[in-house]
């Protein structure tokens, strides 16, 4: 099973980006550190949020690919993370 | 399922002549690099950004079978582009080379410096995970997307009509949407203009009267924008426009139910809150469109149901009391914000007696008191009792280069007091005296330096100093400008029959929730942010959403104009082709309702 790379966009003020946080906190914790986030915040890395587009925070790209913007439900977030795992 | 071939990644750490080669061990950067899971090559170069640097990343990725880059260096937004497109011309698509920032903590004068050791051990991180990230990417498909040949302009002012007119020349259509009943913005308030001195509406008219005309323009007075969805080529864009309570279409503009009305009160926009106009009116003569509205909040028939003169008195029949707003959905493929900026309210600022002494004014004011078509039809009188001033203090940096307020210079303020001296030296009130109090006088600009040497010339009065208080005499509402001249050192007392401030320009209302509806940033100050501040200047972070005029930061009218220009090009830089690639990511997450900050 691959690890899984997951990009977090957030902006401060943000009222969602908690929630996500906290969801993929608990995730990398299941998973036993095999997903690994990477918090962006939007104000100081600009050019990634541009790069995919991003026009509202959060959201949240796995392995390369913007999944969600807005707060997706914790099942969501967990099956786009295991269909990431079970690719090879 | 066979497995995934491991991917063979090439990282490339920059010198950047000393600015991270100085600051830390890029050596010791690369040896601990060559271990990461992924990493097929690591090298080092003075500058990978100069040509050698590119020949060198395009060599290695043909020699050494490279199918992804890193480039440890600097910001993506300066260089990203440059690593995407040279590792393009090796064969690798843009998505697989990516540009890391290291030099944060290196560079001289970068707020982020750390010590070299501390340097390295951030270095490393960044690269680590930039190595994971990269090695654990998936191709994102691309997708062809329709291009909207339209554009959105929010604002129409001077920057948005350019903006608007070079793209409809091109053969764009071009909604422009602006909060007011009448198009033309600040300019339209301003009398006129400098270094030339020029009437304002004569060289502002012909731009709104053909905007008015133009066949690709449509205008949307008293609309705002509610909602923006989609993305570069297609986004979806919910207006609502406000009743004017008068039919456009039926409206000759001939006036009569203002001459009707009944109803006067304070004109805050077109006389700047210096003189009345009815609670139906016509904004002002050049108007465009030269229609009436009415003002509902003081209208007599919305607050009691009594009058209808106006109603009465169109022989055309255009009052339409039952009007609603009306949501317009357009779709267009690039938007331009041209929403400028507004004048500071310097009541904060009490030391100068702003709202408290009836003959302290702000610069714009005195603009609407100069220009023949204001309130007091161009003749120079105070406010309180209608007497020409024979003497006249002007106070810069109101609200501006001020810590209490707004710490940035507004850079036009000391232009339009120059232009204002002139003009009431030259054409108005000749023999009055005027001062101008200054922190620093500041005209950078083509001929700007020699405007300022003209209104010396002409016996205007400097004081190098910031006044620190502004006192009235209750008996003739006449006022005492006290400031520490700083050139002779010695207090004065200045005797003013007028005060004018010379106010800071500050992002307008409405910015905050337009930031947030388009997906922008805003600055400290509240401007709209720039992708970059030096070399991307009209892009946002949002592809497709360029700003240009007083939207992105205070800016005279020639630069408004350049960066509207600058603005056109680059939204026809993406849609003339018809069609746009994007990653498909980006087009489903259209779909997908936002809920976010």
């Amino acid at each position: 099973m691959e690890d899984v790379y997951v990009e977090e966009f957030t902006s401060p003020g943000c009222v969602g980006c908690p929630a996500v946080k906290a969801m993929l906190e608990e995730l990398s914790r299941e998973f036993d550190g095999r997903v690994i986030v990477e918090e962006i915040n939007i104000a100081e890395d600009a050019s990634r949020a541009a790069s995919y587009g991003i026009m509202t925070v959060p959201a949240v790209a796995v392995n390369g690919n913007l999944l969600f913007t807005g707060v997706p439900s914790r099942q969501d977030l967990r099956n786009a993370i295991l269909e990431e795992m079970k690719e090879d | 399922m066979a497995a995934k071939r491991e991917p063979r990644i090439g990282l490339f750490l920059c010198h950047c002549g000393k600015n991270i080669a100085g600051g830390l061990d890029l050596e010791a950067l690369a040896e601990s690099s060559k271990g990461l899971a992924g990493i097929a090559y690591v090298t080092t170069h003075k500058f990978c950004c100069s040509e050698g640097g590119q020949a060198e990343i395009a060599g290695a990725i043909r020699g050494q079978n490279l199918d992804r880059v890193i480039v440890a260096a600097c910001e993506p937004s300066l260089h990203l582009l440059t690593f995407q497109r040279c590792g393009e011309e090796a064969g690798i698509e843009p998505q697989f080379a990516d540009l890391v920032d290291i030099r944060k903590w290196t560079m001289p004068g970068s707020p982020q410096k750390v010590d070299p050791g501390l340097a390295l051990e951030e270095s490393r991180k960044t690269v680590e995970l930039a190595v994971k990230r990269m090695r654990l990417k998936r191709p994102v498909p691309l997708v062809t997307v329709k291009a909207e040949q339209a554009a959105l302009v929010i604002g129409g002012g001077i920057a948005g009509l350019e903006a608007a007119l070079d793209l409809a020349d091109k053969g764009y259509q071009v909604h422009v949407v602006e909060r007011q009943p009448t198009i033309g913005g600040k300019m339209a308030l301003l009398y006129k203009v400098y270094p030339t001195n020029d009437c304002a509406p004569c060289i502002l008219a012909p731009k709104t009267a053909y905007a008015n005309i133009h066949p690709k323009i449509e205008l949307l007075t008293n609309a705002e924008v509610r909602s923006v969805k989609g993305h570069v080529g297609g986004f979806r864009v919910e207006i609502v426009q406000s009743p004017r309570y008068v039919d456009t279409d039926t409206c000759t503009g001939c006036g009569d139910c203002v001459a009707a009305c009944p109803r006067r009160v304070r004109d805050d926009v077109y006389a700047a809150g210096l003189g009345p106009r009815k609670a139906v009116f016509i904004p002002y003569d050049q108007a465009i469109p030269r229609k009436a509205v009415i003002d509902a909040a003081n209208c007599l028939y919305f607050r009691n149901g009594t009058c209808r003169l106006c109603e009465k008195a169109c022989l055309a029949g255009a009052i339409d009391f039952n009007q609603q707003p009306r949501t317009i959905g357009l779709s267009v493929g690039a938007i331009i914000v041209a929403t400028g900026f507004e004048e500071y309210v310097p009541s904060a600022k009490t030391e100068y007696g702003f709202g408290r002494f009836g003959n302290v004014v702000t610069q714009f004011q005195l603009a609407r008191l100069l220009d023949i078509d204001g309130p007091t039809k161009g003749r120079l009188l105070r406010p309180t009792d209608g007497r020409e001033p024979r003497t006249i203090v002007m106070i810069q940096c109101v609200g501006s280069r001020d810590e209490t307020a707004h710490p940035y210079c507004s850079g036009i303020c000391c232009m339009y007091a120059l232009k204002h001296a002139q003009i009431i030296r030259e054409m108005v009130l000749p023999e009055t005296e005027i001062h101008i109090c200054y922190i620093d006088m500041r005209t950078p600009g083509k001929g700007f330096e020699e405007y300022y040497r003209r209104t010396r010339d002409m016996g205007i009065l400097f004081i190098h100093g910031k006044p620190s208080e502004v006192a009235e005499r209750p008996e003739t509402k006449s006022l005492v400008v006290k400031v520490e001249d700083m050139d002779i050192g010695r207090p004065l007392e200045l005797e003013a029959d007028l005060v004018v401030l010379s106010c800071a320009s500050v992002p307008p209302a409405g910015s905050e929730e337009l930031s947030r509806i388009l997906g922008i940033e805003r600055d400290d100050s509240g401007f709209f942010k720039e992708l970059h501040p030096k070399l991307r200047p009209v892009e946002t972070r949002v592809r497709g959403v360029y700003l240009c005029g007083a939207a992105q930061g205070p800016k005279d009218i020639p630069a408004s104009i350049l960066q509207a220009r600058a603005a056109a090009s680059f939204a026809d830089g993406e849609l003339r082709r018809g069609t746009i690639r994007l990653p498909a990511s980006m087009v489903k997450a259209e779909e997908i309702e936002k809920g976010g900050a």
